[in-house]
């Protein structure tokens, strides 16, 4: 008895039942026939919607805020000082407190949209100007001691806001 | 810490504007640490990674220690 060699030509080894048989799902078939499909349409990039209000958002809130304080300052101001004498005229001289603190609500809110470098720069600029009101206020604290006039505290608020301002631009001119 | 970052920015031909906006950071920042003036935070330096498709290393290299 001898072994047979498998042959090697594809056309005369065995056909494989698999493909083959009539119930096989693996039966081949013809390549059905590719049916055009419309392409998908390419999604339209979103408009540029960047209008004055988007693009300027914070600052026309700021600006309104600001506004909003001024008028009822004045408005304030102008019933306390005609009526001295009402019990009332606390809760009104209080009244720019709440613009006042709208403004502070939006200042963080601004900063905290900011990036990391601009975060530095405003924490240095506020360092700087806490430190500078402080050693202005106290030198003209003593300067009032040796004569020079009073001035109200209300001052301390503006320098401070200067200074700040200075200390940012310095501040970001050294990242430049 | 020196970069490649302008070198990097200069391949794709991005403008500061441009890398900026794909990073979200202002375009002030993106020039700061190009001149080295600034050093990113760890996930800055990943979105550049990410962004140039390199390793933070192919990008950012430490300054020699000083002894």
């Amino acid at each position: 008895m001898t072994d047979q060699e498998p042959s090697q030509n594809p056309a005369e080894a065995p056909v494989d039942p698999m493909f083959t048989h009539p119930a096989s799902p693996f039966i081949r078939t013809e390549v059905p026939t590719p049916v055009a499909y419309p392409s998908p349409p390419n999604p339209t990039p979103p408009a540029a919607i960047y209008s004055t209000w988007v693009t300027y958002r914070t600052q026309i809130e700021f600006g309104l805020a600001i506004l909003a304080y001024l008028m009822i300052l004045v408005g304030s101001v102008t019933v306390v000082q005609a009526n001295r004498d009402a019990d009332w005229r606390y809760y009104i001289a209080l009244l720019p407190v709440a613009p006042a603190g709208f403004v502070i609500w939006l200042f963080v809110r601004a900063l905290t949209r900011l990036d990391e470098l601009q975060r530095r720069i405003q924490m240095q600029a506020f360092a700087f100007s806490l430190g500078a009101t402080a050693l202005i206020t106290f030198g003209y604290g003593f300067l009032e001691g040796a004569g020079l006039p009073h001035l109200s505290w209300t001052y301390v608020l503006p320098l401070m806001a200067l200074l700040w301002g200075a200390g940012t631009g310095f501040f970001m001119w050294r990242y430049r | 810490m020196k970069n490649r970052l302008r070198a990097l920015r200069a391949e794709l031909a991005w403008s500061q504007a441009e890398l900026a906006s794909h990073l979200g950071v202002s375009r002030q920042t993106v020039n700061a640490i190009e001149t080295g003036k600034y050093d990113p935070s760890l996930p800055l330096a990943f979105s550049l990674a990410r962004t140039f498709k390199r390793q933070i290393e192919e990008i950012f290299e430490a300054e020699p220690a000083q002894a």
